[in-house]
């Protein structure tokens, strides 16, 4: 292991060099290159390569060692074979290399023992690495990009509140891909891939004293050193929510059949247990991690679990409050003094309770007056606005209104909004908002409990 | 826990090469982590076995003792419920029958006669080191049926008393400790104890590999283990 204990320099470098720079269009380096340069890195950067003497309009450095200054990343883009060797180049010069060749452990063979040599050299040099086999980093905060995927194909995120660490590359891009698209920010977002040294726990480190980081999602496909990990999220879940996909379900029980325990338990029950001891919010799937980091990338987690359902459609207030009590949320209903300041607001014949339904006569004002007068005080942690875009009166002031949380500034609001062309044509309004937008009950349920069950992992732990 | 004692016992058991303790072993674990287990004596006969029974009292519970049983009750090596000398005669002659003829080879070091534990709600309570994150501990309801319900929760070893009600409170077969169809409330503290007992002494004697109290039986006052077993590393 390298001798830097604080990864900020990965996340904030002054500079990066790029080792096996190349001209060539469509290579990965390449593609890099023009990544740093086009998502607007504020750092040097340092193409090298003894093949070119500028690359991509920069001065192209013939080693490591010219360049005549200590790098922050060496990011290393050279067939594995290569790689030991341009590693100890790093040696004295580079704090941290970024190894986003493939062809080492996860190929076996000669894989593995280049693998090997590469431990070996951060450990003796003191550089801190992270890969082989991965996409590296890409931070928003700082713009450092060495995700080697055009962002013609993988839309790269605006700047926000929400960390991704995760072993596998595609599940990081695919997942940053649908943030993008949400318009959901990150903050730092790191693919660690084969982890010869820099593993999910050293990210976890980082992440917990990390003041652009407001909530962690991990995708783990395993774990080598498991109290560790559990003792870094347990750190990083005391500040900050921390929810997690571990994919890789089924397998056997941990012995063959020494006891019953030994029968029964088997990789996940225990990876479910250390998520259990350190807070983790578990995911249990791809739909509920997207769910998760659009619910925590635009809210607050919730103080509790009870919610208040607003919609124009009693129907959809129904079926939404079904799916509440079967996530484990409760539907407390209108306390009576609550009732009273509600009903002059509305005509004589509305039934006010929980859910409020606006009915086909519902306007933006009711909407926001209904939400901000049932979240005021503590009879609710989160609403769930169903917004059905059949009454006439709804304008596209609406989403605004709602994000405006007058009285009640920390609590979550998640919206529902199912419908066809017209509906679907609206999600923008409420995603620019910054309210996050889902299609149906069952999704924006599955977002108001994971919002709901960081503080109750966090209440487990106290 | 008589820390002295507890290694004492792994270590006889480990010098002469043996994988697994037997159930005498494992309850006098127990014992020395202040575990409530039933009073029992080890006989080597039917002559011992009445004596035995005769001084704690019917009714009694017969059991084998056999390294190569890891499931005595699987092959007729438990009688329950024993009543009288005639019963206890008769129940050992079908006991050494039947281990005859479902495990021939299974060498027979004793008996344990055992005063009866009264009916209650049976839980069990187990431990295993997993490679990566350390000792897990387990509980569930189920009884013999524990591996087709799996009506488990786990949790990463040692464990607080707040952690083993959560483990409790996670299982469908809850109710049945907390009060199901007439029944009154059983000592959930006294099984939180178990547990938290169970896990500390686990994290602390590397050597213990497996340990499983099945059943713990719950009453509304109290808890005892009436059966244990542990696999050595």
């Amino acid at each position: 292991m390298g001798t830097n204990k604080n990864l900020d320099f990965f996340f904030n470098p002054g500079s990066v060099a790029i080792v096996g720079a190349s001209e060539r269009p469509g290579k990965i380096s390449r593609i890099i290159l023009e990544s740093l340069a086009k998502t607007g890195f504020k750092g040097s950067i340092y193409p090298v390569n003894p093949k070119y003497d500028t690359v991509a309009g920069l001065k192209c450095y013939p080693s490591l060692s010219v360049i005549g200054e200590a790098i922050d990343v060496a990011v290393l883009a050279l067939p594995a074979e290569n790689v030991p060797e341009a590693l100890m180049g790093c040696a004295g010069i580079a704090k941290g290399a970024i190894i986003v060749s493939g062809g080492f452990a996860e190929v076996g063979g000669k894989g593995k023992e280049l693998e090997k040599a590469v431990r070996e050299i951060s450990k003796k040099e003191g550089i801190r690495v992270i890969g082989p086999n991965c996409m590296g980093i890409y931070d928003a905060i700082s713009r450092l990009d060495t995700f080697f995927i055009p962002p013609e194909r993988i839309q790269r995120p605006k700047a926000g509140g929400l960390s991704i660490i995760s072993q596998s590359g595609s599940f990081a891009i695919t997942a940053m891909d649908e943030l993008a698209a949400e318009g959901i920010g990150v903050a730092r977002v790191v693919s660690y891939g084969n982890k010869s040294d820099v593993n999910e726990a050293d990210c976890l480190d980082f992440l917990a004293d990390d003041e652009a980081t407001k909530a962690v999602a991990i995708y783990i496909e395993s774990v080598e050193e498991g109290r560790k990990f559990v003792e870094a999220a347990s750190r990083c879940c005391a500040k900050k929510p921390v929810m997690a996909i571990k994919v890789g379900k089924a397998g056997a029980g941990i012995t063959a059949a020494g006891s019953h325990t030994g029968a029964i338990a088997g990789r996940y029950e225990v990876y479910r247990a250390a998520f259990k001891k350190a807070g983790i919010i578990e995911l249990g799937g791809y739909e509920e991690f997207t769910v998760a980091c659009k619910a925590f990338g635009m809210q607050n987690e919730a103080k509790g679990n009870r919610v208040m359902i607003i919609t124009d459609g009693g129907g959809m207030g129904v079926g939404i409050a079904d799916a509440c009590f079967e996530l484990g949320l409760e539907v407390p209903p209108l306390t009576e003094e609550l009732k009273k300041g509600l009903k002059p607001m509305f005509p004589p014949y509305f039934s006010v309770s929980n859910p409020i339904d606006l009915t086909g006569s519902a306007t933006d004002e009711w909407y926001a007056d209904a939400l901000e007068k049932t979240m005021a005080g503590d009879n609710y942690d989160m609403a769930i606005v169903a917004a059905l875009w059949g009454p006439p009166a709804l304008t596209d002031r609406l989403p605004d209104m709602l994000a405006r949380k007058r009285g009640f500034g920390n609590k979550p609001v998640i919206i529902c909004s199912p419908g066809g062309v017209f509906s679907r044509s609206k999600l923008e309004l409420f995603r620019k908002a910054g309210l996050p937008v889902f299609s149906s009950p069952e999704a924006a349920v599955r977002a108001a409990a994971v919002l709901a069950k960081g503080a109750k992992a966090k209440r487990g732990r106290s | 826990m008589e820390r002295r004692g507890i290694e004492k016992i792994i270590k006889e058991a480990m010098s002469v090469g043996r994988k697994t303790l037997a159930e005498p072993e494992a309850k006098e674990i127990l014992r020395l982590s202040t575990i409530n287990v039933p009073e029992s004596r080890i006989v080597k006969d039917v002559t011992g076995a009445i004596e035995a029974a005769q001084e704690l009292g019917y009714p009694v519970v017969l059991k084998i003792i056999s390294p190569d049983i890891p499931h005595k009750s699987d092959v007729g090596g438990v009688a329950l419920n024993i009543r009288s000398a005639a019963e206890v005669e008769e129940h050992w002659s079908q006991m050494i029958y039947s281990i005859a003829e479902n495990n021939p080879v299974a060498m027979i070091e004793g008996f344990i006669v055992e005063k009866m534990a009264e009916k209650g709600v049976e839980v069990i309570i187990g431990l295993i080191r997993d490679k990566q994150f350390g000792p897990v501990v387990m509980f569930g309801t189920g009884g013999v049926a524990v591996e087709l319900m799996k009506d488990v929760s786990f949790r990463l070893a040692p464990v607080t008393r707040q952690e083993a009600f959560e483990m409790m409170g996670e299982v469908k077969g809850y109710p049945l400790l907390t009060g199901f169809r007439g029944t009154h409330i059983k000592d959930l503290g006294a099984v939180a104890e178990t547990i938290v007992k169970l896990s500390v002494l686990f994290d602390k004697m590397e050597d213990i590999k497996e340990f499983e109290i099945n059943p713990l039986i719950v009453y509304e006052q109290g808890a005892i283990a009436v059966d244990a077993r542990a696999i050595l590393e």
